[in-house]
This record gives structure tokens, C-alpha cells and sequence, in this order.
């Protein structure tokens, strides 16, 4: 990320919590032993828009495991959709789970357009890229499927959060695994949505652990702590992004 | 002795071999199947097939002589799936536990629904034995139990009041595209991947079309003159697919479920060219038949063992990914765990014959 877009987010980071305190709302804290998320401050036009229109927030999840990024027991409401609607007062959050597990980017995209037109979603939540790495599928078509996809999703009045792969120790030099993260990296850049940085935010976390010489947990993320935080990281990048301002366009 | 290869057969031992490949997700030869230039897959040629044998069997001169008989052995049938289905289930779990352990990467336990097993093992075992839980791949069998549990009153029905089977079966499909409604998924929320109100009508077809009266005759005696209003239909499809034309869902009047392609809800568009594909293949088989009789053979005698060739199939899907994982999957080892796979699929079904020899010889 060049200097520029950091001082834009940064911007925008500091932005939004005014914004969102004028509402009587508060930004939804991170619990500590989540750590921080690798998350950079990006608008959500529409959904800011479906909060001031309706006040009401449809989040359409989709990717390889849907559930994992909603976090909570299975008794309660997802516990994104409980952090959300406690911190922006008198907001009515709906999270739909489409989520197919084992489902390639390919596959998810040509069924996501068809959830769009049957849920009108204002947000997706589009878990991506570890199976495609799994599976070998070639950087370049999962690039040009995932670009396509947000493309069609922007002319479609819809916001789109990607969360990225998971971080495992093991992973760190499986390379096609590594070009599909970098690949992630590439397409966030150039379509400017947001990113849940997973994987760099679980390896600056056991990084820490490793100096203050804990042992590193060998499932990193994938127990129910793990996607309670990731519910965590996801209300806090959502309402940052319902209340940012978009960054001023340059004069010609 | 086994039935001599047929049509009936080889179709579904054609659609067992595109099952196996298509669940290797990103394999090369996916390329090679037929869903690549249509828009119906093998998932509606198996479940049609499915009901197609439920009607030959429910034509039979024992079933026919006897309902009583004909409920219990379609019951006892949806117990054997059912219990194919647990099995199979159970080693797909194990074998995903000893590949996570095997290359120490946890992530896999995550593959195909499973996360919820391990995580949260009292409650989705219960969803697993209900049947509300599926993992990812593993859900077309929980589709046949249903139909399957639904056979007895598909054949009584049929035999008590013909005229009112497919309208009612319709009934249900279109209720179930325009409300829509379909079967929930527990203990993790979602919904099935097919949706069981909407394919019974791809069963229910199967099975009105395999007979020799209603509906069947009727396009018996039209066949040749259907084959020909199909032909079209099948290459423009064939084109949509390939060059990607169809349109913008977001763009099409409610109900969208009744225009749009959608596999889950079995939409109309795939109902309509999966007849139109049968319409023209199924004359396929005579013509070609004679001259590869080792092929016509080899898949016929897959079709034969369907369900005990699908379980394998289905385990060695799931093993095809994982190796494909570990050994990066090139085009050297996809052919080879194509040709493997293939091959144990064909040993599944001769041992399967085998038995079935020894037990008629008992």
C-alpha cells in the first residue's frame, strides 16, 4: 500500500468514529486476545446508504465457510449481526448464510449473482481463495473470477468484504497457497474494497506469542474463539465502513 | 447372471464417472464433462435415472400383482441409502481427520462442512443422522432418501390415481420456485444444496417416462418428432454455456426462480434442457453401442452397482482432492488419479457382481 492510500485510510479511520458517535452509536471494540485485524478503513456506500434510507442492513455471507465469519452459538442470532445492531443504535441487521463449504471462487461467483437477485443484499461477506489453493486452481482465472465478481457486485449497488486466507505456520511456504493470498492482495488493491487480513493479523499475533514465549496454538482461528473474533473483526470494519466518508475526489 | 448392458445402464454409469470427476474440484479433466456445454449436469441425470429404475421396478409383475410388497421393498431400499449415506459420510470425516493429521494442517478439517463435526461434535452428529447436516459433496444421497421415502406414495399414487401424479408433482415445484421455500439445514443454518420439493419432479419424470402408458406412451409414439424440437434447444443451451449468455439475473421480473439457472432450486430452464438433452442422447446409444461394446459394457456395468459404485465414488472424490493437496495436483497426477479412481470404480462394481453371483449360487 503506497503512502498515500495509508495517510487515506488512516483518514478515514479517525473520520468515522466521529460520525458514528453523532448517531449515539459506538465503534465495536475488539476483544484483546483477538488482537487487531489487518483491516484497512473502506467506505461501504450502500450499506451506509440501506442505514440511512431503512435503517436496516442486509449481510449476504458466501465462500467456503460462511459460518465461520459469524461467529456466536448456535442458539443465538449470529454474533455479528448481536455487535452490530448493539453498537449502531437502531440499526435491524439481517445476515443471510449462503455459504457452500468446499466451494471453489468460480462456483461461488456464478451463485452469488443469483442470491444478489433473490436477497438484495446491501453487504456480502465473501469468504475466498483457501480452497482454490487447495484445489490448484491457476492465480490467473481465480484473479479474473474474483474481479469480475466485484465488478458486477459495484454496478450492482453492493459492497463487498473479501476475508482473506487463514494462517497456518505450515502454510507459510506451500506456494500456491502464497500466490492465491498474494493474488487476494492484488485484486483488493485494484478494485479498493475492503480485506479482513486474516492471515497477517493470526501471524503478527503468534509472532507476539512466540517472543512472550507462549506456544503458538496449532488451530489458529478454527474454533469457536477464533470466529468469534472474526465476528468481531467484521462488525468493527463494517460499522468503520457504514460511516466513513469516501475520500474526497481529486479536482481535475 | 447380470443384466445385459442397456441404455438405462450406461447412462448412469456415464453420470457415476462425471460425479467422480466433477467432485474433484479443479481437476483437469473437469473440462471434459458435459456440464461444460450444458446446463444440466449428471446430479439431474443420476436423480432422473434414480426415478426411472422406481418406475421399472414399480411396473414389475411381482410389484404389479402386489402393493404391500412393492411399499416394503421401496422402504427397505431408502434404508439402504440412508445407511450408504451415514458410511460414506463417516469415512469421508475420518479420512479429512487423518489428512489434517497426515500433513499437519488443520485447515482441512474445515473442508466441505466438516468444521461444524469437529467443533461442535454432540449436535451435528445428531443433524448427520437426521440428515440436516451434509457435507459439502456429499449431499445428493440425502436428496435420494427423501425421494425414496416419498416412493410409496409416488407408486401408489400411480397406481390409484395416474392422471393426478405429475400435476401434483408440478404443484409442488412451482409452489416451491414462487414462494420459494426449501428444507432447512441444522445445526449450522443454510439450506440443502438441492432442493428436495423442487427435484422430486425430476424423480417423478424419471419415473412417469420409464412407463409403457400415460405419459410415457405418449412420448414413445412421439419421440422422433420430440427428438427434433429438442435438437435446437440443446445446441442454443450449448452456446449460452459455453459463451457464458445468460442474463443478468438482477434484470429478470419475479419470480426470478422461474427464469433464472439455479442448480439448487432445480429452475425451469434446467428441467426444460435436461429433457431436451435425454430427448436426443438417449437415441445416441443405439448408434454407438456396436461399435465400442468394451465402453458400452464398462459403464453399463457401473450403472448396474450405482449406489455401491456412488459411495465409492464419492470417498474417492474426496481422496482425489486431498492428494491432488499434497502433491500440488499437475496434469500427470490428475490423469493418474482419474485412471486410479476410474479403475477402483470398476473393481467396485465387478466385486459387487461377484457377490451377488455367490449369493444367488447359495
Amino acid at each position: 500500500m503506497g503512502l498515500g492510500a495509508l495517510l487515506a485510510a488512516a483518514q478515514l479511520a479517525s473520520r468515522a468514529p466521529a460520525a458514528l458517535a453523532q448517531t449515539d452509536s459506538q465503534l465495536p471494540t475488539v476483544s484483546k486476545e483477538c488482537g487487531e485485524i489487518a483491516a484497512a478503513a473502506t467506505p461501504l456506500p450502500h450499506g451506509a446508504a440501506a442505514l440511512r434510507d431503512r435503517k436496516q442492513l442486509r449481510i449476504l455471507a458466501i465462500g467456503a465457510s460462511s459460518a465461520s465469519m459469524l461467529g456466536g452459538s448456535r442458539d443465538t442470532m449470529p454474533l455479528l449481526e448481536q455487535i452490530l445492531e448493539r453498537s449502531i443504535k437502531g440499526l435491524d441487521v439481517e445476515v443471510i448464510n449462503r455459504g457452500v463449504s468446499g466451494e471453489l471462487a468460480a462456483a461461488a461467483a456464478e451463485r452469488l449473482k443469483i442470491e444478489v437477485a433473490l436477497n438484495h443484499p446491501d453487504v456480502i461477506l465473501w469468504q475466498v481463495g483457501t480452497n482454490d489453493a487447495f484445489a490448484q486452481v491457476p492465480v490467473e482465472d481465480f484473479e479474473t473470477t474474483v474481479k469480475d465478481m466485484l465488478q458486477w457486485l459495484r454496478k450492482h449497488n453492493v459492497d463487498a468484504i473479501l476475508i482473506g486466507l487463514h494462517y497456518m505456520k505450515q502454510l507459510a511456504t506451500h506456494e500456491h497457497y502464497q500466490a492465491i493470498r498474494a493474488s487476494l492482495r492484488r485484486i483488493v488493491a485494484a478494485e479498493g474494497v475492503l480485506r479482513i487480513g486474516r492471515y497477517e493479523s493470526s501471524e503478527i499475533l503468534a509472532r507476539t506469542l512466540r517472543e512472550e514465549g507462549h506456544p503458538e496454538p496449532s488451530t489458529f482461528g478454527l474454533n469457536e474463539g477464533g470466529y468469534n473474533c472474526m465476528a468481531q473483526y467484521l462488525a468493527r470494519a463494517i460499522a468503520v465502513g457504514l460511516f466513513a466518508k469516501p475520500p474526497a475526489q481529486p479536482t481535475p | 447372471m447380470p443384466r445385459q448392458a442397456n441404455a438405462v445402464d450406461f447412462w448412469r454409469g456415464f453420470a457415476l464417472v462425471s460425479i467422480f470427476v466433477n467432485h474433484i474440484p479443479g481437476i483437469w479433466f473437469e473440462r471434459l464433462t458435459h456440464r461444460n456445454f450444458s446446463i444440466s449436469d449428471s446430479a439431474e441425470l443420476f436423480v432422473f435415472l434414480a426415478g426411472w429404475s422406481l418406475g421399472l421396478l414399480a411396473s414389475s409383475r411381482s410389484a404389479a400383482t402386489n402393493s404391500a410388497l412393492l411399499v416394503f421393498r421401496l422402504g427397505g431400499r431408502a434404508v439402504t441409502i440412508y445407511a450408504a449415506q451415514i458410511l460414506i459420510s463417516s469415512i469421508a470425516l475420518a479420512l479429512l481427520a487423518s489428512a489434517a493429521y497426515a500433513f499437519d494442517n488443520p485447515l482441512i478439517l474445515e473442508w466441505h462442512n466438516a468444521a461444524a463435526i469437529f467443533q461442535d461434535p454432540a449436535l451435528t452428529h445428531i443433524g448427520l443422522v437426521l440428515l440436516s447436516h451434509h457435507l459439502g459433496y456429499f449431499d445428493i444421497l440425502p436428496l435420494y432418501v427423501v425421494l425414496m421415502l416419498t416412493a410409496p406414495a409416488i407408486a401408489m399414487l400411480d397406481r390409484f390415481a395416474r392422471p393426478a401424479l405429475l400435476p401434483l408433482s408440478f404443484a409442488l415445484y412451482f409452489a416451491a420456485l414462487m414462494v420459494p421455500f426449501t428444507a432447512r439445514t441444522w445445526p449450522v443454518e443454510g439450506q440443502w444444496f438441492f432442493n428436495p420439493f423442487t427435484w422430486q419432479t425430476m424423480f417423478v419424470l424419471g419415473f412417469v417416462l420409464s412407463r409403457d402408458i400415460g405419459v410415457g406412451a405418449i412420448v414413445r409414439r412421439h419421440i422422433d418428432g420430440i427428438r427434433i424440437a429438442a435438437l435446437p434447444l440443446v445446441a442454443v443451451t450449448a452456446l449460452m454455456v459455453v459463451w457464458n449468455w445468460f442474463p443478468d439475473p438482477t434484470a429478470l421480473p419475479e419470480p426470478k426462480l422461474l427464469i433464472l439457472n439455479g442448480k439448487s432450486f432445480l429452475t425451469p430452464i434446467r428441467l426444460l434442457q435436461f429433457l431436451a438433452l435425454i430427448a436426443v442422447f438417449s437415441a445416441m446409444y443405439g448408434v454407438f453401442a456396436p461399435y465400442v461394446p468394451w465402453l458400452t459394457e464398462f459403464l453399463s456395468s457401473l450403472g448396474r452397482n450405482s449406489l455401491n459404485v456412488f459411495c465409492v465414488a464419492s470417498v474417492l472424490s474426496l481422496l482425489g482432492q486431498i492428494i491432488r493437496y499434497r502433491y500440488a495436483g499437475s496434469f500427470i497426477v490428475d490423469a493418474l488419479v482419474v485412471f486410479v479412481g476410474i479403475s477402483l470404480l470398476w473393481v467396485t462394481a465387478t466385486v459387487s457382481e461377484w457377490r451377488e453371483r455367490q449369493k444367488s449360487q447359495v
